[in-house]
């Protein structure tokens, strides 16, 4: 494999009882510094590969590997690399926003020095440094959404995996954090996110996947995805040919 | 280790009220939280209490020898029958798995940490009829002081046998299910099935007992104990190790306890994931045809909403659905063996005929009708959906009417059923049937309209966990526990009045107290609502 390869999806596949797939020969990868975009309309199993890839969901066929090691074998190693930020972030609504940051900096063993160095950091530039002693059910869903995203970014991981990440984000929230997937990427950070808004896709990725029924119907630089076109004609030319 | 010890703690302080007073600004939340704690105070002081009168009434019988064997029973039974009641929500299927699980944690070790936050949570329960037996058997006992440390720490490993097993069964069950496509409705029947198989075993062992010609007197209850603690060895070695200061007791029940704990959650870590993707993933079936659409009254659709909450969730409905289940089993029990042979059963050979318990047939069944009030958790359990219904034209009257409503829907059919197999079983006469079936319609309405003032009294939408809200809330504690304690008292005075009086005047004396006491609250709720 790959040094670069930070994230390789190979012949993944997820069904449920009733036999349907959610997933079907998923093939892809991701290399360190890209910023991969995963498209698809509502219901086409971008989440259940999301979740896969996390180590949340079970699956039996294919494999997933992250930093070289499988998902299924080595889950562990998989953690310490990766971060998640769910669609809709549940965290513990009754800890305060900075007693959770905490927390999730105590799980990944990092300092006190370098956390409060990294939470003060992201804090600002979210603008949510005063409320962080206030409950989390206090929050607003934005609020909610930026203390996920700090989360995930102070044990700087090396794979950034994000569920529809720019939901809830007002404009401000919304130009930081693409700022800040610029920064990630640049330092060698691969980045892997499902999104509905082509437009910040076309912007911001260098690679992007399109899911359909389960299955990737077109994935690959941007520039070959489009050909001169904007994403959003090139995925919906792709999507009215797989009809 | 060391991020288990962290889970752990963060999983008590996202649930400790503590943490919320100190940082909450909202001051009408803070009093609600000091008021909760003083009524969980109140409720370990009733559950002191009744034990301590148990060790009296032990101790003034000459058999206080038995109080360590008894306190280890009752809390293994306590333990295990709670535990499988919280299994599915606590250690499966809860909210934060997702967040969790894409940590760096061993799957293993979020299922110990889980069981182990259920443990800390129901301790203090646990230790508070323990630490009341202590002091009973010491009074009465007079034993040596060492016995008292010896006690205090053993209480700590009572509860976590029974717990590993109701959790490993739990577990059992949820593997089966996961492999279905209706994971919640099998989950919740293998559950039902289990919990009232573990109701029955007791009669079941009583009644082996019985053919081995034990004397069902007070001291047949002794040697019952006895009995009881041969088969259930942990309460063997605790009342062992507290009355003999037997060490190999001691290290057999710490250290049974520490193995079991490894074993359990080193299966259960195998197959977790495999687990929860099953019971947390739905398969989009897609084969909706539009067809011709219900249109129903605003009450009923309300109504229609809690029904599709509590089938929509196994805790709830494993919890929400316990006491109906349970009276229609009385009910049919009753009526295939006859009451006689279930009275035999249930008093331990008391002398009591069918005939002396007549008038109180309304109230066994409403006791475990009565048991659970939907009302007194849906109220909460909107939680985070709280906005649908707040921002609905609807009056809030008219949401807590369609709740009680459901609440009646759920409990009405099952009271007529059982209620009537109780009365064809004794051969009831007509009329004093009808009116057993009106008293149990003004019980069931009383049980609906008070579980409704507790829900709305006590509401509280930012739990972490519905089992929170179902079995742990203040709401649901005030409901139930006065509620079965008063119900029990009534059974005895209703049977002792029907000794003295004509049984119809009576039902109709109760069936009036019952209305009024049904309209009061329901008066309370709308009264509540308009504030």
């Amino acid at each position: 494999m790959d040094n670069n390869v930070m994230l390789e999806i190979r012949h993944y596949s997820k069904s449920y009882g009733t036999g349907k797939k959610a997933a079907d020969d998923v093939n892809l990868s991701v290399m360190s510094g890209d910023i991969y975009g995963f498209i698809g309309h509502n219901g086409a199993g971008k989440s259940t590969t999301i979740r896969a890839i996390v180590g949340v969901l079970d699956f039996t066929e294919g494999e997933i590997y992250i930093d070289g090691h499988s998902v299924k074998e080595d889950s562990m190693a998989c953690k310490r690399v990766t971060a998640y930020i769910p669609d809709n972030p549940d965290l513990y609504e009754n800890l305060t926003g900075i007693q959770y940051l905490n927390f999730i900096a105590d799980v990944f063993g990092i300092t006190a020095s370098e956390r409060e160095k990294s939470i003060r950091k992201y804090a600002d530039l979210f603008e949510i440094t005063d409320v962080l002693g206030n409950l989390i059910s206090s929050y607003s869903h934005g609020m909610k959404q930026k203390v996920a995203i700090i989360s995930a970014l102070i044990h700087k991981p090396k794979l950034l995996v994000l569920d529809e990440p720019f939901v809830g984000l007002d404009p401000k929230a919304t130009f930081t954090l693409k700022e800040i997937m610029h920064d990630m990427c640049k330092e060698g950070t691969a980045i892997f996110f499902s999104t509905h808004v082509l437009d910040v896709a076309e912007k911001l990725c260098n690679k992007v996947a399109i899911i359909r029924h389960g299955k990737i119907i077109a994935s690959g630089t941007m520039e070959e995805l489009t050909e001169g076109h904007s994403l959003e004609e090139a995925f919906l030319e792709v999507d009215s040919n797989e009809k | 280790m060391k991020n288990s010890i962290l889970l752990l703690k963060t999983l008590l302080l996202s649930t400790s009220r503590m943490n919320i007073y100190k940082h909450s600004t909202d001051k009408k939340k803070r009093r609600k939280i000091v008021g909760n704690m003083i009524g969980v105070v109140c409720l370990y002081v009733m559950v002191m209490v009744y034990s301590i009168a148990m060790c009296v009434g032990y101790g003034q019988y000459g058999m206080i020898g038995a109080a360590p064997v008894m306190c280890a029973l009752i809390i293994s039974a306590l333990a295990f029958v709670f535990t499988i009641f919280k299994t599915n929500g606590y250690l499966f299927n809860f909210k934060e798995y997702d967040m969790l699980m894409a940590l760096p944690f061993e799957a293993g070790n979020i299922a110990a940490c889980k069981f182990l936050y259920m443990y800390v949570n129901s301790l203090p329960w646990y230790l508070s009829i323990s630490v009341a037996m202590m002091v009973g058997y010491g009074i009465f006992a007079g034993p040596a002081l060492v016995i008292y440390p010896v006690w205090m720490i053993l209480s700590l490993f009572l509860p976590v046998i029974p717990m590993l097993a109701a959790a490993f069964l739990g577990f059992l069950i949820a593997k089966v299910s996961a492999g279905f496509k209706k994971t919640n409705i099998i989950q919740t029947i293998l559950t039902l099935v289990f919990i009232i198989f573990c109701f029955s075993l007791r009669f079941i062992i009583d009644d082996l007992f019985r053919n081995n010609k034990v004397q069902a007197t007070l001291e047949s209850a002794s040697e019952m104990t006895e009995n009881a603690a041969d088969i259930y060895l942990p309460a063997g070695w605790f009342a062992s190790a507290v009355t003999k200061n037997n060490i190999l007791a001691i290290l057999l029940l710490a250290g049974v306890s520490a193995v079991l704990f490894m074993v359990v959650f080193s299966i259960m870590g195998r197959s977790y994931r495999r687990i929860n993707s099953a019971l947390k993933s739905h398969a989009e079936a897609g084969k909706y045809h539009m067809s011709g659409q219900k249109q129903r009254s605003v009450v009923n659709a309300v109504a229609f909403k809690e029904f599709k909450r509590l089938t929509g969730s196994t805790a709830y409905m494993v919890n929400g659905g316990m006491g109906v289940v349970l009276a229609m089993l009385i009910g049919v029990l009753t009526l295939i063996i006859g009451p006689d042979r279930i009275i035999q059963m249930i008093t331990q050979g008391a002398p009591l005929s069918a005939k002396m318990l007549q008038p109180a047939i309304p109230f066994i069944i409403y006791f475990f009708i009565g048991m659970v009030a939907t009302t007194a958790c849906s109220p909460s359990l909107e939680g985070k959906n709280y906005w649908i219904i707040q921002s609905l034209p609807i009056e809030k009257k008219t949401v807590y009417q369609g709740k009680m409503l459901f609440n009646m829907y759920l409990t009405v059919p099952f009271m007529f059923l059982s209620t009537l197999c109780l009365c064809i079983a004794g051969k009831v006469p007509l009329l004093d049937t009808i009116l057993y079936l009106i008293l149990g319609l003004a019980l069931c309405a009383f049980s609906t309209a008070w579980g409704c003032v507790c829900g709305i009294k006590h509401i509280r939408l930012d739990w972490e966990n519905e089992i929170e809200v179902i079995k742990q809330s203040a709401a649901v504690a005030i409901y139930m526990l006065p509620n079965m304690f008063v119900v029990m008292g009534l059974t005895v005075l209703v049977v002792f009045l029907g000794t003295k009086m004509d049984f119809k005047l009576l039902t109709l004396l109760l069936i009036l107290i019952a209305s009024v006491l049904a309209l009061l609250s329901y008066r309370r709720v709308l009264g509540i609502v308009r504030k």
